[in-house]
């Protein structure tokens, strides 16, 4: 069943999407000036990538078939393997080139990148069959908020750059791993909204 | 006696009227597009919120013009785009052709031009072009430098966005695009701080479709890297024209294909020839005031 699953999952999507992450993140290694700014939008796109592990072209067919979301989900989430493995191959080039970060915080926020954007999948594929475009735009415009406004840099911080004042990112990615641990629990058991909601008066 | 009248060509009238109708169409879906709106809100509040406040250097202001006008204004377009594909089997008998339809599309970056001017508008406005924050370039050099950072890119990145709705079947295309871009620019910026006399790395930076002229120097004053804006403007622009020629492409057949062919040709060497000029022009090594 798991091969079956695993094939009609949009690897295209997801290892392109990887793939020019590692690029993002291999520029961020070579030239380390530029790391902070370039791990956290090779990182958001990991999340992106993450988004797309759960499109399901022809949901239409698949969601009423015996197997339920749980197992669905289950299977597709080994499609994670490749947003991670590819961040680790970032991270492994950074520590080479002797970039002096945070390690476990690093590892930490790429967790938290991948593990955002396939709960927001799951939040989505409640809805539609195809989250991936939806559920990543929303991931990346969150997770690049504090580069777009610089505001919410004082706040909140998603990646743990060496040397910075303010907030640790640690704090927020625990915070963001809980809640999406709960989000796809709740999600893959098909109650996306509250059960007093879903009933028609 | 009779009167010899040249016919009339009805259908040029009735194309331009039905340009005008999906134009105007395709404007109104625009403008209400949730990412535009948002896009809107916070490059107004953005100018807003930088009123009065002495900045080290203009680019680090404009940038984000750029990013919410620009990239936000290519992924709604680059949705818009894409929205007609699921209709196409009912528009596609419409006896309108794609290319069409696609100069409809193109028509709309016309709303976050307009956005860009405004903003570029309020910006001369908030912050003069007297400033030293805007570095050592001529009065007329500084117009161009935030012409270039902020009008130009709220027109080329919607544009962008339509060329890339056409011919790019991934959903996630305009948002990959669009951090790739960030990314590009932020290296290329980074490369420059620390090879500023290089005229290679000058060729990379302006490579884009937004770059960065001055930069905040950390021993005070602000520095103004290689390349002539007025020239990079004319970069920006031939890269609009090859946008909008990519996306009238998509669909073009006979005669209206060849020749759109031919103008992605000169278009084409026109941006080479300026972004060769943008590179050779201006200040010949940084300058520091």
């Amino acid at each position: 069943m798991a091969g079956p699953v695993l094939r009609a999952g949009a690897w295209p999507a997801v290892a392109g999407i990887s793939g020019v992450a590692v690029v993002v993140g291999g520029c961020g290694a070579a030239f380390p000036a530029a790391a902070t700014v370039l791990f956290p939008i090779c990182f958001a796109l990991l999340a992106a990538a993450a988004a797309f592990t759960l499109d399901e072209p022809a949901s239409l067919v698949v969601d009423v078939t015996p197997t339920g979301p749980v197992r669905r989900t289950r299977i597709r989430a080994l499609a994670l393997l490749a947003p991670l493995a590819a961040g680790a191959l970032v991270m492994l080039a950074a520590a080479m080139r002797g970039l002096a970060l945070p390690w476990a915080a690093t590892g930490l926020a790429l967790a938290g990148n991948v593990l955002l954007g396939f709960a927001a999948a799951c939040v989505v594929r409640t809805r539609t069959g195809e989250p991936g475009a939806t559920a990543g735009t929303a991931v990346v415009l969150v997770l690049m908020a504090p580069s777009l406004v610089p505001q919410v840099a004082r706040w909140v911080r998603t990646f743990p750059a060496p040397g910075a004042g303010g907030p640790s990112s640690d704090h927020v990615w625990w915070i963001v791993l809980a809640v999406c641990v709960v989000a796809i629990a709740i999600s893959i058991r098909g109650r996306s909204l509250p059960r007093w909601m879903s009933s028609v008066p | 006696m009779t009167t010899a009248l040249a016919p009339a060509r009805p259908q040029t009238g009735v194309g331009r009227t039905t340009f005008v109708a999906l134009a105007a169409r395709e404007m109104r879906r625009f403008v209400v597009n949730p990412v535009f709106l948002f896009a809107v809100v916070i490059t107004a509040w953005w100018t807003w919120a930088g009123r009065g406040t002495a900045v080290a250097d203009i680019g680090l202001v404009n940038a984000f013009t750029a990013i919410f006008l620009g990239g936000f204004g290519m992924m709604a377009t680059f949705w818009l785009t894409r929205s007609m594909r699921a209709s196409d089997p009912v528009v596609g008998v419409t006896p309108v052709t794609l290319p069409a339809r696609t100069a409809a599309l193109c028509a709309v970056a016309i709303v976050p031009f307009g956005c860009g001017c405004l903003a570029l508008i309020a910006f001369l406005h908030f912050h003069s072009a007297s400033d030293p924050a805007y570095g050592a370039f001529s009065p007329s050099a500084r117009i161009a430098v935030v012409a270039g950072q902020i009008v130009v890119p709220s027109l080329g990145g919607p544009l962008l966005g339509v060329a890339l709705g056409r011919w790019v079947r991934f959903p996630g295309a305009a948002l990959v695009l669009f951090l790739v871009l960030w990314s590009w620019v932020s290296l290329v910026t980074v490369v420059s701080g620390s090879h500023p006399d290089s005229a290679p790395v000058a060729v990379l930076r302006l490579f884009a479709g937004f770059t960065f002229f001055a930069l905040h120097s950390d021993a005070g004053g602000v520095t103004a890297w290689r390349g002539s804006p007025w020239f990079f403007l004319g970069w920006q622009l031939a890269l609009c024209a090859i946008a909008v020629l990519v996306a009238l492409l998509r669909g073009a057949e006979g005669r209206v294909r060849t020749r759109i062919i031919r103008a992605l040709a000169i278009a084409g060497v026109a941006a080479l020839v300026m972004l060769v000029l943008a590179a050779a022009g201006g200040f010949t090594h940084p300058v520091t005031a």
